[in-house]
């Protein structure tokens, strides 16, 4: 069978050689080998369990107080009505024993249960542009992103529009220690960049909570946003149903066997649909807050890794396999079966 | 003798001669096979009288020759010689089985798990469809950030060399009894997918149960873990690591976290700046890094038992290769020309 064309034909049909196009580019092909499963493993197992343990002393060594105090600030058998009253005494007092030094800065948070900042049509009710920018005014856009808490009655915008801002969590905390009283520092509790580029510093609020229906705190109409820190921290929407929320810091130590007394303002009203309310005090750490579950994650995982290691160990001396040996070919196997 | 019994019979042997036989009735051979079985069938021809049966076919081969151009233009695939035939169907319909079962299976894998994470947190949103995932990342997620890895490695992987498909034509049968594509393998892909959602998800939400973490930076946390997670499943599965193949994988992810930075950036989205705040933290690359390692204990150690303790054809003539590799670099150079190529 001789081949087709002329050799010059042949060559100018001949398509140009690379090393890509010919697919023969220089390669390693690396094997997944014994000594290679086993190390790896060994690896994991080394460098998590150390993690681990820091982190559990980390956590073990933060001084976290929460406590709950929405059952027991309202004593009315009415709740919703009583929350709603805006004439009631809202105060309640509460009191808490400090079992270990607490170094400052110690954080204030607020800590919601069952408050679902991440349900779709909430965390889509704002407008950014208009956070940001004094001079945005266009009602139909605003009515469509901020709907329903975009105008009020008579359908004059409300600045800040939103379910999100409307919502504005009002209660207030006044702390003091053996009977003195201590500040908070409400200070740089939002992000720096929200401060500086989310919120206009000649934004100020308009129309604000005039509506009907009371959603949360009202805010000071003489502050620009850009300085209402609690409405940027609560605008932040959290991730999570159960989250808290910066509130604030106090600078000084606090002793143990100290009691702390909290005069809690309970405005806020989370009874209409089941959440709860917490003041949370705790000291910072590198690992964040109180919480033993990612050093024992980590502790776990490098413990059954090792476990792993010396699982695979046991396997290969108990059945190796030598790499690469023909005989382990099927065909090979049947043929050795077929001659016995 | 009718139909049927011609049918029978063919099936019976090895090798059917036919000879003085029109092109129609070759076209009825090979649609006798074909509606009769469910292989598949292949012709090859060289002429005009071959151009009914090479389009007959599932497979249709043409020779462009002595007989002119007329079976070429009818064919699925030309070639200058009936030899070729050989590497055509044990080198390049191995190596394409074996990339497009792999793409597919794991197209299906990196799309399942992204998703997978977006529905476990369903169940944290009152059961609405709200994302923590920034909007720009899950357009960028299938176009940027995971794409080229699984083009090249689509394109460029070699499970064996074309020396070993030809001297063990054996090897050829995994494609024929399905190995590297089926039912069995899609649900391992869809469980390890199931796995690494959970993981993905589950792991950042108990650390973050009950702290002040936001929706944006928790998006952040998954879109990098998702995206890290399957780049380095296909590095495990890579089995010829080219330049290119490097290039793409270490980049995606590269890719990935310039996007995710440069989105959180943007002052009119909503997650502005978050990637920066949460960087700043321990926590999160402490949750990176036990996210990933944990994703893919299961993966790693399937992979260490299966290849070891039930090794297929093709695992066992990878190892013969590597061995072979390393007898070829100790001794005397052999040259591997093009013109050597069958």
């Amino acid at each position: 069978m001789s081949v087709s064309g002329s050799e010059s034909a042949a060559s100018a049909n001949k398509p140009k050689y690379s090393k890509f196009t010919q697919q023969e580019l220089p390669a390693c092909k690396p094997l997944l080998t014994p000594g290679i499963v086993i190390g790896a493993f060994s690896l994991i197992g080394i460098i998590f369990v150390p993690i681990g343990l820091a982190s559990l002393s980390a956590s073990q060594e933060i001084v976290e107080l929460i406590d709950r105090y929405d059952e027991e600030c309202v004593t009315a058998s009415d709740k919703i009505g009583f929350i709603q009253d805006s004439k009631a005494n809202k105060a309640c007092t509460r009191k808490i024993t400090v079992p270990k030094p607490m170094k400052g800065p110690i954080h204030v948070y607020y800590q919601l249960e069952n408050f679902y900042q991440n349900h779709r049509r909430y965390v889509q009710s704002r407008s950014d542009q208009q956070l940001r920018d004094k001079d945005y005014k266009d009602p139909k856009a605003v009515a469509k992103a901020c709907d329903p808490e975009a105008t009020t009655g008579d359908g004059s915008l409300i600045v800040p529009c939103g379910l999100i801002a409307w919502s504005l969590f009002n209660d207030t905390y006044a702390f003091s220690v053996n009977k003195k009283s201590v500040t908070v520092n409400k200070k740089d509790i939002a992000w720096a960049s929200d401060k500086n580029s989310k919120f206009g510093s000649n934004v100020f609020p308009v129309n604000f909570q005039k509506g009907g229906l009371i959603g949360g705190g009202n805010l000071n109409d003489k502050l620009p946003l850009s300085e209402q820190e609690d409405l940027i921290v609560w605008m932040r929407t959290a991730a999570l149903p159960t989250f808290r929320k910066l509130y604030g810091r106090i600078e000084t130590d606090i002793m143990a066997s100290d009691e702390i007394t909290v005069v809690i303002q309970n405005n806020y009203n989370t009874y209409s649909f089941g959440g709860t309310k917490a003041v949370v005090l705790s000291t910072a750490s590198w690992i964040g807050g109180k919480n033993n579950f990612i050093g024992v994650a980590y502790v776990a995982v490098g413990g059954i890794c090792l476990l792993l290691a010396m699982g695979f160990v046991v396997l290969y001396v108990v059945k190796p396999r030598a790499l690469g040996d023909p005989a382990y070919l099927s065909w090979n196997k049947e043929a050795a079966e077929y001659s016995h | 003798m009718s139909i049927v019994q011609l049918f029978e019979v063919a099936i019976a042997c090895d090798v059917v001669l036919c000879c003085r036989v029109a092109p129609l009735q070759k076209a009825g051979i090979v649609d006798l096979i074909k509606k009769r079985t469910s292989d598949m069938t292949l012709a090859i021809g060289d002429g005009a009288n071959d151009v009914s049966m090479i389009q007959m076919a599932d497979v249709g081969i043409g020779i462009s020759g002595q007989e002119g151009r007329q079976a070429v233009m009818a064919s699925d695939f030309a070639m200058g010689q009936f030899r070729f035939l050989v590497p055509l169907l044990l080198v390049h319909g191995h190596w394409n089985y074996q990339r497009m079962s792999y793409m597919i299976l794991y197209n299906f894998y990196r799309n399942a798990t992204f998703v997978f994470v977006l529905f476990w947190y369903v169940l944290y949103t009152g059961y609405t469809l709200s994302t923590a995932i920034n909007e720009w990342s899950s357009v960028l997620y299938s176009v940027v950030y995971t794409s080229a890895p699984t083009v090249i490695v689509a394109i460029l992987d070699k499970d064996l060399s074309r020396r070993t498909l030809l001297k063990y034509p054996q090897l050829y049968g995994a494609g024929q009894r399905e190995e590297s594509y089926n039912l069995r393998l899609f649900i391992f892909i869809m469980v390890d997918s199931v796995w690494q959602s959970v993981v993905v998800f589950f792991i950042p939400y108990l650390a973050y149960k009950n702290s002040a973490i936001d929706s944006a930076s928790l998006g952040d946390l998954w879109t990098l873990s998702v995206v890290i997670l399957v780049n380095i499943h296909l590095a495990m599965d890579v089995i010829r690591w080219t330049w290119i193949t490097h290039a793409v994988i270490w980049g995606s992810i590269v890719a990935t976290w310039i996007c995710v930075i440069i989105i959180d950036s943007i002052p009119t989205l909503p997650g502005f700046w978050a990637i920066y705040e949460v960087m700043g933290t321990a926590l999160f690359w402490a949750l990176l890094l036990a996210v990933i390692v944990v994703g893919m204990i299961p993966h790693f150690a399937a992979k260490a038992i299966r290849e070891h303790f039930m090794p297929n054809d093709i695992q066992i003539a990878r190892e013969m290769e590597k061995s072979q590799d390393s007898r070829d670099a100790n001794q005397p150079e052999v040259q591997m020309s093009t013109s050597t190529r069958a």
